[in-house]
């Protein structure tokens, strides 16, 4: 958002004059819509500005600029200022990207038509928006083409609810129909400034000729909002563009962090300490070295041997500890996960032309982490499609049993209709019963040929009149005292006359699953195989001070807690009580408006985007259309985003730590003066080229298992949920394992050059050629490393381990000679012809990598054997089933296939039914209830049934 | 990206935005065409690219390391041998010990006048059959100090004449000296190694002096592309250095280290040999090769030697050693056991590890073949 709205609310805006059909006399802000965050000019301080305020990327700017002073950098001055360009071109490349996109869609609205061009529109312009369009802007109704300049809206956009809203034009304006009669008007409106109150305006009135009239929010039309059965409307414009209603809401959700992101940083923040006391270490060493050899070391004139000077020397040495490409690497893996998200057929709803789409990238690994789960109960589960499938009259139930697992849900129970034929003792009960359902509403019938379409402000409703219709009580007219019933199965046509209107107070019946207050006492304090079941009322004493806690115990003991009737702030207040008093991952998933509050607390908030408005959608950080497609989202891609960040973290803290602690281990041998082993440049391009493939691969490609399996074994998912692949010991285990790395990386290579004779011809060797040849081992180790750590080798995967590898020689082999063209790198020159042709380095390239990895395989392969973990048994099952597969390929062997389906059937038993599966998820779907009905509205029911007259026909504008 | 607020979403009624490039541009005007949002069905985007997926069990890797252990054993053995095939023979002549013929010249400074001279005589017990490589040998030397490593200008050994007159800042304080430019500059050519050593066979009293040849002994790059005299009209050396004075300590300036003109200057191979500094403060240099005169005679036959030495380095002032070393070399190049060892060891580790896996495997693997998932 730019800047301009969040300052608006700080401040009440001053209240304004509109003049209508006359010139404005102030300014006011256009309609255009900007939600894109970067300009051309702002783009690069205001980049710069976001990208410097991260933590590592001021490290190394602070490191950049210490580099420039004379004397300190053991690397020149240029090694971490052209990384770190490097890295933030990148990230800069990646939100141009993005930005444009928003551009793109801004400048889609702003064409968008609706009389002209939405952004030409301005403050005081009378507009007509016909049945079905998106309102341009804030605007006051004139009139409209129902009774007393009546309009319905629908607020989705704004609030969430699908339930259409009236709204009513002022009397005095009502008549103002035509282009004549609307040129004739003049006078002026005064109103408050632009504010974010959505139900909420004052303003008023001043036609010359008339008196005032005030105008409040049962006037406004706001932007967003969509016209519905209504044909026009004309209105005056208010606000405009960001001084909309709609826009002065759309703030900045909550910037929500992964608990990946945050161990990551608090690593980083560990990794900076260590960094410092090995700067200290070196410098007291240092301090030391001069002490015994400063006045003897003849060849060497000390200048300025300064404690201060040494310890930003070593600073600028060990610096890269902290993998500089780690953030940016991070960034891109993470939208291509999210873009994998976005790509998936199987979250794909057709119906809707709706793909699951990820609104934030920041999160993806939380998926793979979430324990507990907070769904909404109503929108979410039903997706909102009413029908009318059961009733009970006079005690007889009629309508199917559960074990229906057929399409249509309909009502389909001929024993209703023989009842009334038959003359059963409670026909007249049912006759009653329908005659009831087909006329106490507030439906208006539409009749479009022959069909009439019932415009019901309530899914319910709606739902209800269509099953009395299914069972002959159609309802076909409305006047404004009557209301009109076709009886087909009587053969009589009823005229009814209104004489109150009360609308059904409907009760959802539910299975008693709530266990008694008495028996409460005994199940805190230990696992309950129930559910509990709380209203909003009672949450209310629930969540107060004293017996939060005790209640927060016995929710957790449940299986299941399910909360009816409560408010959106306790939805969010609930999910903030878990979040805040269990160290766990929440979910939160909701379609409506009320959910916003839960979807913006909960550590990841998915919301349904599909009937429902969008405004759940809009606040949250994955949208999906289907309640059942959350089980690939947080099976499949939670839990591989999981582990793909985690594996591409832990190996970039590895390939760092390997190097840069290699420059340490060669301070002990240079009188810990800061010299480097390697060239300066190579350490500098270590992160950014030549490994810098391999995290990639990992957090882009890697797969534990494939899908399917993770989708049938859900039990996986258990071991992303404890982050039992990225915790402080197995960060610790990766680091220790690089110090053992780098000891084996160093030390070898300089015991086999010791001599220094390395060559038939006798020729000696400098301290770069040592560097070269580890430099050359390092890369090989960690790239094999990268190897190892994949499970799944795909081309990419290939590609970025022998690649990186390829790419290191070809470098090494131009560097080594570009001297002589190109005045860079004198040290360089010559060095790769020598060492290629060192008998010792080939020796040496098979010995160190198998030295520093057999480990790693042996460890890995022993446990393997000695304690199998359930993800390596699922992966020996795929392997089985693939070679089985293929086996029964080339001869369909009946005992193979006995044996694999024997293996397949005992997996399959053990797995138990998941609370995410498909299936479960579609049954609850057949009992849910829902009702909504709009209360408090602005104009009363009774006001609406009886301004409607359906057999005659509507007035057409001019 | 976090804004509630996505103008896309108002303009096709579409969820869309946030990350992504599907969807395309799908944002017509509201109620137009729209196309299908349907993502690819690829391997690619459907993250089913085919992979090969290895496994680490016991028993894929068990075979692996038995076949390690077997290849790294008896290459190791095969090295181990080679180097301890090679003849290398060491002296210390730094003189520490009061008995050492060079105890006298323990306290040279750079600047003695006459030279201090010792000689040391050895027996070597077998003849050396091929090329003899001759090394000084150093300790307790930082060569690699960064002190010590930047203090050099390439660009002035290269041969730049602006660069000659006008040295690299990173060769303070050996830049100029009474305001004159050091040629060559800095810390490192000023402490060039000038001890003189010469190889004499003893037969019967006679001192028979052995060539030493001492072109050859630097990089190819270094010599011919690295290093370059400044040039000039002349080739007189004398006149190309005009104006600049020679490194402090030594005794005579740059043009003058050898008599041979393609070995003069900066393209001396005994100062290209000490520019490139050493990875320990323990290193051998190069310094003069002993060629095989004919197929009928060893190069060094077994007998009494005679070493020579203009004894003008100074190293007892920080306790540092020097040494003369002679040695053949092998198809692989000089002494050095450690690989070998190396070598054998890994493979033994390898070869172990195989064995315990094996243990491991035949114990344990069964048992979990049977076990279920566990809930």
């Amino acid at each position: 958002m730019s800047g301009a709205t969040s300052s608006a609310d700080l401040d009440e805006a001053p209240a304004r004059t509109i003049y209508v059909n006359q010139p404005q006399q102030s300014k006011f802000r256009d309609n255009q819509v900007s939600t894109a965050k970067y300009s051309v000019v702002t783009f690069l301080p205001r980049f710069l500005y976001e990208q410097i305020r991260k933590a590592a990327n001021a490290f190394f700017l602070f490191v950049a600029l210490l580099q420039q002073i004379p004397d300190v950098s053991p690397t020149g001055r240029y090694t971490t200022l052209v990384p770190l360009l490097f890295i933030l071109t990148i990230a800069g490349i990646k939100e141009i990207i993005e930005d444009y996109k928003r551009h793109k869609a801004d400048s889609a609205v702003n064409k968008k038509k609706t009389v002209g061009k939405t952004k030409q529109l301005e403050i005081g312009d009378i507009v007509k928006v016909t049945n079905g369009q998106h309102l341009p802007a804030d605007m006051i109704i004139v009139s409209s083409s129902e009774p007393q300049a009546m309009c319905y809206i629908e607020t989705a956009n704004l609030d969430g609810e699908t339930n259409l809203k009236i709204r009513q034009g002022l009397s005095q304006t009502a008549s103002l129909q035509s282009r004549e009669e609307l040129m004739k008007v003049s006078g002026r409106i005064e109103c408050e400034g632009p504010n974010r109150h959505l139900y909420d305006f004052v303003g008023t009135l001043r036609l010359d000729g008339q008196s005032p009239v005030s105008v409040g929010p049962d006037q406004i039309l706001l932007r967003g909002a969509q016209l519905r059965n209504t044909q026009w409307v004309l209105g005056i414009v208010v606000y405009t563009g960001h001084d909309t209603k709609l826009m002065q809401n759309s703030t900045k959700a909550p910037l929500k962090r992964s608990n990946v992101e945050k161990v990551t940083n608090m690593q980083i923040l560990v990794l900076f300490c260590i960094l410092l006391v090995m700067a200290l270490v070196s410098s007291v060493g240092a301090l030391l070295w001069n002490r015994t050899h400063g006045e003897v070391v003849w060849y060497l004139e000390m200048l300025s041997v300064n404690f201060g000077y040494n310890l930003l020397t070593f600073i600028i040495l060990y610096n890269n500890l902290i993998p500089i490409s780690l953030l940016v690497t991070l960034e891109v893996v993470k939208f291509t996960q999210a873009l994998f998200i976005n790509w998936d057929i199987d979250m794909y709803y057709p119906e809707t032309d709706t793909p699951a789409m990820a609104r934030t990238s920041n999160l993806n690994e939380e998926l793979g982490q979430v324990k507990y789960l907070f769904s909404d109960k109503t929108g979410t589960l039903t997706c909102n499609i009413m029908t009318f499938k059961k009733c009970s009259i006079a005690g007889v139930t009629y309508g199917q049993l559960p074990p229906s697992t057929s399409e249509s849900c309909e009502f389909d129970d001929p024993r209703l209709l023989q009842n009334i034929e038959n003359d059963h003792p409670t026909a007249v009960h049912i006759q009653e019963f329908l005659t009831l359902l087909a006329v106490c509403h507030t439906v208006v019938p539409e009749r479009q040929g022959n069909k009439i379409i019932y415009q019901a402000s309530s899914p319910d409703e709606g739902a209800l009149v269509k099953g009395a219709k299914r069972l002959g009580y159609v309802f076909t007219a409305r006047t404004p005292h009557s209301v009109i019933i076709d009886a087909v199965s009587t053969g009589w046509m009823w005229r009814l006359n209104i004489i109150s209107v009360c609308v059904f107070i409907l009760q959802a019946t539910r299975a008693a699953l709530t266990q008694h207050c008495n028996n409460l006492g005994d199940s805190l304090g230990k696992e309950n195989d129930i559910a509990l079941i709380i209203d909003g009322h009672t949450l209310k004493y629930a969540l107060s001070f004293e017996v939060r806690q005790s209640f927060l115990h016995l929710a957790l003991s449940c299986k299941a807690v399910i909360c009816c009737r409560v408010s959106p702030l306790q939805k969010s207040e609930i999910v903030d009580m878990v979040k805040k008093h269990v160290n766990a991952i929440t979910l939160a998933i909701g379609d409506g408006a009320n959910d916003v509050g839960m979807i913006q607390t909960a550590h990841v908030g998915v919301g349904i985007s599909g009937n429902e408005g969008m405004q759940a959608t809009n606040c949250s950080d994955y949208a999906i259309a289907q309640f059942s497609y959350l089980e690939k989202l947080l099976l499949v891609h939670g839990a591989w985003s999981y582990n793909r960040v985690t594996k591409c973290i832990l190996y970039c803290f590895y390939k760092n730590v390997v190097l840069y602690i290699i420059e340490l281990w060669f301070a002990f041998v240079n009188g810990f003066s800061g010299q480097i082993l390697f060239e300066r440049w190579c350490i500098g391009l270590y992160n950014v080229i030549f490994t810098a493939l391999p995290p990639f691969t990992l957090g882009i490609f890697e797969r534990s298992c494939t899908q399917d399996s993770m989708l049938r074994f859900p039990q996986l998912y258990k071991i992303t949920q404890n982050a039992d692949g990225f915790n402080t010991r197995v960060f610790w285990g990766h680091c220790i394992n690089a110090l053992i790395h780098s000891i084996i990386l160093f030390w070898f290579p300089l015991k086999v050059l010791e001599h220094d004779a390395v060559f038939t011809n006798g020729q000696g060797i400098d301290y770069l050629f040592v560097g070269n040849i580890v430099y050359t081992y390092v890369v090989v180790t960690v790239c094999l490393k990268a190897g190892l750590e994949t499970t799944a080798w795909t081309r990419f995967s290939h590609l970025a381990v022998w690649g990186s590898m390829l790419l290191w020689l070809v470098f090494f082999g131009v560097y080594s000679a570009i001297w002589s063209v190109f005045p860079i790198a004198p040290d360089m020159l010559g060095q790769a012809g020598m060492v290629l042709r060192c008998g010792y380095f080939w020796f040496g390239l098979f010995l160190v990598p198998t030295a520093c990895l057999v480990k790693d395989v042996a460890w890995r392969a022993a446990k393997h054997v000695y304690h199998k973990t359930l993800l390596e048994e699922v992966q020996e099952l795929e392997t089985k089933t693939r070679a089985l597969g293929k086996a029964m390929l080339r001869d369909s062997n009946g005992k193979s296939v006995n044996e694999r389906d024997h293996l397949l059937k005992r997996l399959g038993r053990k797995t138990p039914p998941s609370l995410f599966r498909a299936h479960s998820v579609q049954q609850s779907v057949s009992h849910g209830y829902a009702f909504s009905q709009e209360e408090h509205g602005v104009v009363s029911q009774s006001e609406v049934v009886r301004s409607y007259d359906t057999t005659k026909r509507r007035a057409e504008v001019q | 990206m976090a804004v509630n607020y996505s103008a896309k979403e108002e303009a096709d009624g579409h969820p869309s935005g946030g990350v992504g490039l599907s969807g395309g541009g799908a944002a017509g005007g509201g109620g137009g065409a729209v196309k299908t949002r349907k993502p690819d069905n690829t391997a690619f985007k459907q993250q089913r690219l085919p992979a090969w997926q290895p496994i680490l069990t016991a028993g894929t890797v068990l075979p692996a390391f038995f076949i390690i252990g077997l290849i790294f054993i008896p290459i190791g053995i095969g090295i181990f041998v080679t180097s301890n095939n090679i003849r290398e023979y060491e002296i210390d002549y730094t003189g520490t010990e009061p008995s050492s013929p060079c105890n006298k010249c323990l306290n040279v400074s750079w600047d003695s006048t006459p030279p201090c001279t010792c000689t040391i005589d050895f027996t070597l017990e077998h003849s050396f059959e091929s090329n003899v490589f001759m090394y000084y040998g150093l300790s307790n030397f930082y060569q690699n100090h960064r002190r010590y490593v930047k203090s050099r200008d390439d660009s002035q050994l290269n041969g730049d004449n602006s660069s000659l007159l006008n040295p690299s800042k990173e060769c303070e304080p050996y830049r100029t000296n009474e305001d004159k430019p050091i040629a060559p500059c800095g810390a490192i050519a000023n402490s060039m190694f000038n001890d003189t050593l010469e190889l004499y066979r003893l037969d019967n009293d006679t001192r028979i002096p052995i060539p030493l040849i001492k072109k050859g002994i630097a990089w190819w790059t270094d010599k011919n592309v690295k290093f370059r005299n400044p040039s000039g009209d002349t080739n007189n050396l004398t006149a190309l250095f005009q104006g600049t004075t020679k490194p402090v300590n030594w005794p005579k300036p740059v043009y003058m280290l050898d008599s041979e003109p393609d070995n003069n200057g900066f393209i001396n191979e005994d100062f290209i040999v000490w520019m490139r500094t050493a990875a320990l403060p323990t290193f051998r240099k190069l310094y003069r090769l002993i060629e095989r005169k004919n197929n009928f005679q060893p190069t060094l036959q077994a007998g009494k030697y005679s070493l020579d030495i203009t004894y003008n380095y100074p190293v007892h002032s920080f306790d540092g050693r020097k040494r003369m070393i002679l040695s053949t070399i092998s198809w692989m190049g000089g002494k050095n056991p450690f690989l070998g060892i190396a070598y054998i060891t890994v493979g033994s580790i390898c070869f172990f590890l195989g064995v315990v896996l094996l243990i491991i495997h035949h114990k344990y693997g069964n048992r979990n073949t049977s076990a279920d998932i566990p809930n």
